[in-house]
């Protein structure tokens, strides 16, 4: 018999009590290694997805989306102004346009259906007469029209962000004016264009110097060619309906979108990947906090049950604990006595905490996520709205990879996260058992004469 | 040899000041077996409390073996409860969760003594009381009230002590096994020449002892 199996032996004393104590405990440090748990891979996505979210910043003329919308296409001059805003890298600036048959001889490979048809309902009169049915209605039946974007760099046409996939032929200098274009596979296959062949645009002749493939049904049905040679065609000079910068470093994206925001003023609309990337994780941001509180919470409970069922523990052993005094017993000697009960208790509640943890934090971890992630995809939907067309379709593309990637936050309990919810929980233990324990220190001795 | 001097004895209740000892003044040579009565409130249960150092005098001296024990530090004060002083009480006060014999051995512990023989020393201090084997191994509930009382003497006796405290040990037992007790204690006055110090409100018991000090209100009336 000494101190450690006095204490040990009262801890089992009356089970019942124990045992309550025991699994209040375990609960409340099952909820805090979850909740870390939760905690450290919401965060961990975090960082991934602002990690990945590029440092391409997007600006377009006031009002303008693709070809959609209205307002003066942006000047050369405001091009100038985003090229020497600082940490600003390289500039690609675009040009889309659609031909009608009015102006091509090319036959579109997309069909209109009722979605183009609505698009085109209010477009002008066709001017040239051209189309045999202008004269006879007011409004000309709709015919599927042929997408053009001048850009000075074809890659960013592509859907991955990548290079873009030229299946045959060379890739066209896009800071030329020469009259050569990329066309979109399913076109070329549509009006048997080949490298090398010809076609009119805009009353010129222009030379298919190769084709491409995107795997996107829209780019692959349009053409790009070089930026001066579609603000020629169209008497556009200087004009630009979308400018992507890269800026040098992701650190600097939200200092440059302010930059350019003062510089061009209400004339550009200015998105950043960063900046919807932000927006997207603040729903995750939000779980990472909740999980915070909950840990704190969790573990104030913890701290408390076992605080206060000690506390009563020792009142209740008030004329015990003078007996033991009344004997020669040192405080000393009582409060490691209680120390090692209230230990006992606490760390049988932790270990069943802990293997408790570990079997709900990976469905905690994935309900708190979805839950959330299922109003995240609704506000997030409306900002990706697909099909903007032209430049727009890489930047859709990226913001719906985001979205998926959100909902895939996997919980992994790493040692560190581990140690921690061990380290909490012994500091909790402790103090709950220390705490009381020193209480007995001033019980006294006399205390054994009280009869109750 | 211990000696009172002066002892007052003041507590501090909602209700006001209560004085439990008045200017007590005594002194019990060594082996002598004395007895103390008094009415209930007399402040027989506080004079004995201060004696064994549970608490200490609001003013006045107890020196026992030529230390002044209220003088001492806490920690000094539990080492001459553990080593010179056994103490048995009215209620028994026996440590619910351990068996007879742990009981025993917790004061043997407390007292420093050796923990490969605290085992067998237990268990022959209960076994000259009078608790058998088997007895040994209840915890007190399992025991009668009587059986209880001599465990709490087995326990008292453990160090040796050279002062036995006795606050109404025989009280809550029927004067048959009280007698017992009582002629448990005389036989070790005699034996083992310890001093005893029993309360007891019992006149026939205290007229067996050397020496009865009447306590009335605090004070002691008679030597
Ligand atoms: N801790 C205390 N706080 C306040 N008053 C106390 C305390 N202990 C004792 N007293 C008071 O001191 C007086 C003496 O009490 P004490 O217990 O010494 O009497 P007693 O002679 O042992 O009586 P009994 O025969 O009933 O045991 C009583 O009036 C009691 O109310
Ligand atoms: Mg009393």
């Amino acid at each position: 018999m000494n101190v450690v199996t006095r204490g040990v032996k009262n801890a089992v004393r009356s089970p019942l009590k124990s045992g309550a104590i025991v699994l209040m405990f375990a609960i409340s440090i099952a909820l805090i290694l979850s909740m870390l748990v939760a905690r450290g891979s919401v965060l961990a996505k975090i960082d991934d997805v602002k990690a990945n979210a590029g440092t391409a910043i997007t600006i377009s003329p006031a009002g303008v989306m693709g070809d959609q919308g209205g307002g003066d296409p942006l000047t050369a001059a405001q091009i100038a102004t985003i090229a020497s805003t600082a940490n600003v890298s390289s500039v690609t600036s675009s040009l889309t346009d659609q031909m009608t048959t009015a102006d091509t001889n090319l036959t579109s490979s997309l069909t209109l259906g009722s979605f183009g048809a609505r698009q085109q309902r209010s477009a002008p009169t066709d001017t040239t007469g051209a189309d045999p049915t202008a004269t006879q209605t007011t409004r000309p039946a709709p015919t599927p029209r042929i997408s053009v974007t001048g850009t000075t760099d074809a890659n960013s046409v592509s859907t991955t962000g990548g290079t873009l996939t030229i299946s045959s032929g060379t890739a066209i200098d896009g800071n030329s004016s020469s009259s050569v274009a990329l066309v979109g596979t399913t076109l070329a296959t549509k009006n048997n264009l080949a490298v090398g062949s010809t076609f009119t645009a805009y009353g010129q002749t222009v030379t298919v110097q190769g084709i491409y493939t995107t795997g996107n049904a829209f780019q692959d049905s349009g053409i790009i060619m070089p930026l001066a040679t579609v603000q020629t065609l169209t008497g556009q000079p200087g004009a630009v309906s979308s400018v992507s910068a890269k800026v040098n470093s992701s650190d600097n994206v939200a200092s440059t979108v302010t930059a350019l925001k003062t510089a061009l003023g209400d004339k550009a609309d200015i998105t950043s990947q960063a900046e919807q990337a932000a927006t997207s994780v603040t729903s995750l941001e939000g779980i990472a906090s909740l999980t915070l509180a909950g840990v704190i919470a969790a573990a104030a409970a913890g701290a408390l049950i076992v605080l206060l069922a000690m506390i009563l523990v020792v009142r209740e052993r008030r004329r015990e604990i003078g007996v033991i005094k009344a004997i020669g017993g040192s405080n000393g000697k009582v409060i490691g006595q209680f120390i090692v009960e209230g230990l006992t208790i606490t760390v049988i509640g932790a270990v069943i905490g802990l293997v408790l943890g570990i079997l709900v934090s990976g469905p905690m971890t994935t309900s708190l996520v979805s839950n959330s992630q299922n109003s995240t995809s609704t506000s997030t939907s409306t900002t990706g709205r697909g099909g903007r067309g032209g430049f727009g379709g890489g930047f859709a593309s990226a913001q719906s990879q985001l979205n998926t990637n959100l909902t895939q936050v996997t919980a992994s309990l790493t040692p560190q996260i581990f140690l921690a919810a061990v380290g909490i929980t012994l500091l909790i233990a402790l103090l709950g058992s220390a705490i009381p324990a020193w209480l007995t220190a001033r019980i006294r001795p006399a205390e054994v004469l009280r009869t109750e | 040899m211990l000696t009172v001097e002066n002892v007052s004895k003041t507590f501090n209740t909602p209700g006001g000041q209560v004085q439990a000892l008045k200017d007590v003044n005594l002194s019990v040579k060594t082996g002598e077996f004395v007895s103390i009565i008094g009415k209930s409130g007399s402040g027989k249960s506080t004079l004995l409390s201060i004696l064994g150092a549970l608490d200490n005098p609001s003013t006045g001296s107890i020196i026992v073996d030529d230390t002044e024990i209220n003088k001492l530090s806490g920690g000094n004060q539990t080492q001459y409860r553990a080593k010179k002083i056994g103490f048995v009480f009215q209620q028994y006060n026996l440590v619910p969760n351990l068996t007879a014999l742990e009981n025993v051995m917790l004061a043997l512990e407390f007292g420093g003594y050796p923990a490969s023989s605290r085992l067998d020393r237990a268990s022959q201090l209960l076994e000259s009381v009078g608790i058998e084997e088997d007895q040994q191994q209840r915890r007190p509930t399992r025991l009668s009230g009587g059986q209880q009382q001599r465990v709490s003497i087995a326990r008292a006796l453990a160090n040796q002590p050279a002062y036995i405290l006795a606050d109404e040990p025989t009280g809550n037992l029927d004067s048959a096994t009280g007698k017992k007790i009582f002629d448990l204690l005389h036989d070790l006055s005699r034996s083992q020449k310890t001093t005893i110090i029993v309360v007891t409100h019992d006149l026939e018991i205290a007229g067996k002892t050397d020496r009865t000090f009447t306590l009335k209100d605090g004070k002691i009336t008679t030597k």
